[in-house]
């Protein structure tokens, strides 16, 4: 008896020994695993960030002020061309070109104390339409701002094309360019808004409001006008000098 | 289990940022401030046309099973998970900081559980893997 369970013994503890032998194995092999899959981590987001990094850095075309654009009309309704409230009584038309340097001027001094004394509160919105003046590339240009209004994101384009516009009628309005500045808006569907700027409807539409423009008399950009319950219809401001005056002529408008 | 709290939490804040996103908005920030709006409309915040939050769900609920699960299997996956979700999360947190130039909190959030759950993955595979449960 005693024989028999020592050779027991003896094969429990050779077998023990065995199965120990190969977990340390599998271990082994398991943390080796591990380690691979940590050295690829690393190398891939670094492959990653070099690739990001490349894509924009040093390019003539990376977007200035993304975050601040989308500062300026965060939380405030976007609905083709027109930011604010549609409910709002007053409409603040403007006619720019997004190839105008004065336009630009307007977007970064005086637009943004309207929006904030104005819009924002829901007294007025403003209805952005195209008034072409500068060249040919303002028609696609605007026809890029429209498509990209269909998304709801028509104010964010238009703001951010003036905060990166490049000379007049020198060719930096690009397929590449517009398409930056569409993504930098946050055009979702890019491949939608390809389709919609190209379209005839679009392009119509920019050549529709730039006679628009001219049938009210204005002459050059950006040509302001009020409409309200305070307003004889349609009443032009020509070119205000100052957020002052836009905002006395929408307190006008309000009636 | 710590990383089952931790995997929880962050499908809580996953869901969150693709609810918010879902609804043409996007996450707001309870401290103030529009880093959320902007990070949520640059272009890096979808990929393929899907919102990234949702394959952090995805990540998440994977993570949640593995911390759940026993074996080895259950330890290598959930290391390994947690790993590409850490390494996602560090290239996130870059482009947030040097592309988009905006902190949204909610990221900042996730990518904090995302490293909790990667030290406790990888405390528990190098710990435990190969031998017995």
């Amino acid at each position: 008896m005693s024989g028999k369970s020592a050779r027991d013994a003896r094969r429990e503890e050779r077998v023990r020994a065995e199965s120990e032998g190969e977990g340390q194995a599998r271990r082994k092999r398991l943390l080796q695993i591990a380690s691979a899959a940590v050295f690829m981590a690393i190398v891939a987001v670094a492959v990653l960030i070099v690739v990001t990094g490349s894509k924009t850095d040093g390019g003539d075309t990376e977007l200035e002020d993304t975050a601040l654009v989308s500062r300026e009309l965060k939380g405030i309704p976007q609905n083709g061309m027109v930011l604010g409230d549609p409910g709002a009584k007053v409409t603040l038309i403007e006619f720019g070109d997004l190839q105008c340097p004065v336009c630009k001027g307007f977007a970064e001094e005086i637009i943004p104390d309207v929006i904030d004394s104005k819009v924002r509160s829901g007294k007025a919105k403003v209805d952005f339409r195209n008034f072409t003046i500068i060249s040919e590339e303002s028609i696609p240009a605007g026809a890029a701002a429209i498509a990209a209004g269909k998304q709801g994101r028509g104010w964010s384009f238009i703001e951010l094309f003036y905060r990166n516009q490049g000379l007049e009628a020198s060719g930096y309005v690009t397929d590449a360019f517009l398409t930056e500045i569409a993504q930098g808006a946050g055009v979702h569907d890019i491949a939608q808004w390809n389709k919609d700027r190209k379209s005839a409807a679009v392009v119509a539409a920019v050549e529709g409001t730039s006679a628009e423009a001219q049938r009210l008399g204005f002459t050059g950009t950006p040509s302001f006008a009020v409409e309200g319950p305070g307003a004889s219809g349609v009443e032009t401001l020509g070119t205000p000098g100052s957020a002052d005056q836009i905002e006395s002529a929408i307190d006008s408008a309000a009636g | 289990m710590i990383a089952t709290f931790v995997a929880t939490f962050g499908i809580g804040i996953a869901t969150y940022i693709a609810i918010a996103d879902s609804g043409g908005g996007s996450p707001v920030c309870l401290a103030g401030g529009s880093g959320c709006e902007t990070v949520a409309n640059s272009t890096y915040s979808h990929l393929l046309g899907v919102n990234i939050a949702i394959f952090g769900i995805a990540g998440y609920v994977l993570l949640l099973a593995a911390s759940l699960l026993r074996g080895d299997f259950a330890r290598m996956a959930g290391f390994g998970l947690a790993l590409g979700g850490f390494g996602y999360s560090v290239y996130l947190t870059y482009l947030e900081l040097f592309k988009i130039e905006a902190i949204c909190q909610w990221c900042v959030g996730s990518a904090v559980l995302m490293t909790i759950l990667f030290g406790l993955n990888a405390i528990r595979m190098v710990g435990y893997v190969g031998r017995p449960a």
